[in-house]
């Protein structure tokens, strides 16, 4: 009996210790592998400009490529990109095959569940579009219209009213569509809407300067009304690989960045106005 | 086709059924609207403006476009077959460059990035497809053996791996391999992982057509070498196989025609082949048909290639059965 009791007790404190020295193991992990492989692995999009977009020599380039690439400097490794698509980067479990994602994510409740969120480096305005020979002049204009967005968006979100950002500025719905046409490829709604007005859509919701982008290059779309709400974007790690060493490293770096004004002139240079004036989107409105 | 010794006058000559198919033409001319097009503005100076035609336009633009396509047909049924096929073949990719022109093309852009898209994006498409036919050979010759051998345990596994792997979407498969196979312990990249999943689709597309091919080998053959008292593995390798092999090679190279194709699906994983490419080179600058067309122009001449090396090697082996 006595026996019996002993190995049990033995084999808890056995397995206490393996479990203990296993989550000792585990911090700082992905850490130790960034700085001993010498090499920061970024998961970001690269269809998405001007935040992340390939270039003529087909190299990465954009304000979230320029970010992680100061993030990387500071920790002291090189930066190397990877382009999973982006259902891949959301959905967690990255088992070390990328360390962090630096690709404009809005910390939301439920993405929370499997990613951590150690810094937010920008707000982004989110706005309405519609064809410029839209009859639709009011952001009430737009209810019970057809909406297109991005598949698993905040903007989605946003439109089917379950947006449920951590830490973001107060907002409210201005805008309850009929239908809401979603595409995997977000850029294709902009495609769409240049086809006239409720020809595929009535209207579109997008960050400011991808509707921005597409002004300049030609498409006859105008924004409706003022931006719909500002969202929080952060870089994330793998919740799976919990590394708290990696995410204070990121945290003090961003906040590193935003002390001697590194992001606001990042900012500065990548998020243009149509008259010439640039966007520091590094506090919230 | 069965070529037939009874001459018959081509129907295009008889005047009933040039009179029904120039009715059924200009039905279809009329039915899908021809007049907001190049062709109403050519007509202008008979039906005035093309949006305010109206039901007139719509006539008169149907009835010459009817009459041209009429005329060229009849014109082209007096040449001989080839020269046929030529000014078909011409007219159709004149059609389809119209298409592609009515996009209003920007070439300095095409000619900016058709650099990197042929060598990055083309290189890693056959480079994918290429590893993943040779693995998929080899999965398929032992997944044919195994589907013919009386071994329970093989046949099994066999028509479990032929019956799992044709029956997922390919893209599906791509996701769970990636997805699913670091938690079973092997840290694969996007690479190995598209690789793996196209191999093993088309392994089990090929593991039937190599049992067929096999299969159509007369069982005499596996007699008459028994007879002669030759091992099994000696009988497989000298004598069915070579004979087999004329029957499989030629779906083999279709099956590596559709490969090239379907190696877009791996794009999802974030590898940088023709498809990625075509989807996030023109997003910058929104010149999405500019990218997605000169991939179109890419796949096709490729597989134009291929088609011809195929032609040749099924000749080649046409002289040896």
């Amino acid at each position: 009996m006595s026996i019996k009791l002993d190995f049990k007790k033995s084999s808890i404190v056995f397995a206490v210790a393996l479990l203990s020295l296993n989550m000792v193991a585990k911090a700082g992990a992905v850490y130790d592998y960034i700085k001993s492989n010498n090499e920061l692995m970024i998961a970001t999009d690269a269809n998405w400009a001007p935040y992340s977009y390939i270039n003529d020599a087909g190299e990465m380039e954009g304000f979230d490529v320029d970010v992680a690439r100061e993030i990387a400097k500071r920790m002291g490794v090189e930066a190397r990109f990877i382009t999973p698509s982006w259902d891949i980067i959301t959905s967690g479990n990255w088992n070390m095959r990328w360390d962090v994602s630096v690709g404009s994510m809005t910390p939301t409740a439920s993405r929370s569940e499997v990613l951590n969120f150690p810094a937010v480096y920008y707000y982004t305005p989110a706005s309405f579009a519609v064809h410029v020979d839209s009859p639709v002049t009011t952001l009430a204009g737009l209810n019970g219209k057809n909406i297109c967005t991005t598949t698993a968006s905040t903007w989605e979100m946003y439109v089917q009213g379950n947006l449920d950002m951590l830490d973001a500025p107060a907002f409210t719905y201005k805008v309850t569509p009929g239908t809401i046409t979603s595409l995997v490829d977000g850029a294709t709604c902009l495609d769409d809407t240049r086809l006239g007005a409720g020809v595929r859509n009535d209207g579109i919701i997008d960050s400011v300067p991808m509707i921005q982008n597409a002004i300049e290059n030609g498409y006859p779309i105008r924004f409706l009304g003022d931006p719909a709400f500002f969202e929080p974007l952060s870089v994330a790690t793998d919740k799976g690989n919990d590394d708290p060493e990696l995410d204070a490293e990121i945290t003090r770096i961003i906040a590193e960045m935003k002390k001697d004004y590194t992001l606001t002139s990042l900012s500065m240079k990548w998020f243009k106005n149509a008259d010439g004036s640039s966007n520091d989107y590094t506090v919230a409105f | 086709m069965f070529v037939d010794t009874v001459i018959e006058d081509k129907s295009l000559h008889k005047p009933a059924f040039l009179l029904g198919l120039s009715i059924t033409v200009f039905a279809f001319f009329f039915a899908f609207n021809f007049t907001n097009t190049i062709f109403g503005e050519f007509l202008s100076p008979v039906i005035g403006s093309p949006q305010e035609s109206g039901f007139f336009g719509r006539c008169v633009v149907s009835f010459v476009l009817t009459v041209l396509f009429v005329i060229i047909l009849f014109a082209i049924s007096f040449a001989r077959m080839r020269v046929q096929i030529l000014i078909v073949w011409i007219e159709l990719f004149l059609l389809f460059l119209a298409f592609a022109f009515s996009f209003d093309l920007k070439f300095s852009f095409i000619q900016s990035r058709i650099g990197l898209m042929i060598s990055k994006g083309l290189f890693t498409t056959i480079y994918i497809s290429a590893v993943s036919i040779v693995i998929a050979t080899a999965i398929a010759l032992v997944g044919a053996i195994a589907k013919l051998s009386n071994n329970g345990f093989a046949y099994g596994i066999a028509s479990f791996y032929t019956s799992l792997f044709r029956g997922l979407p390919l893209l599906l498969q791509v996701y769970l391999i990636y997805k699913g196979l670091p938690q079973l312990g092997f840290m694969v990249d996007a690479i190995p992982s598209g690789i793996a999943a196209l191999s093993l689709c088309y392994g089990a597309y090929m593991t039937e057509i190599f049992r067929a091919g096999i299969q159509s080998i007369p069982k005499g053959q596996w007699e008459a070498s028994r007879a002669l008292g030759f091992k099994f593995s000696l009988i497989l390798r000298k004598i069915i196989l070579p004979q087999a092999i004329p029957i499989i090679v030629p779906p083999t190279g279709n099956q590596f025609i559709a490969m090239l194709k379907d190696s877009s699906l791996v794009s999802v994983l974030g590898i940088w082949e023709l498809m990625y490419l075509a989807k996030t080179l023109g997003q910058r600058d929104f010149r999405h048909m500019e990218m997605l067309l000169t991939a179109a122009m890419i796949y096709w001449g490729l597989t134009i290639i291929l088609e011809m090396i195929q032609a040749r090697i099924e000749r080649k082996y046409e002289h040896k059965t």
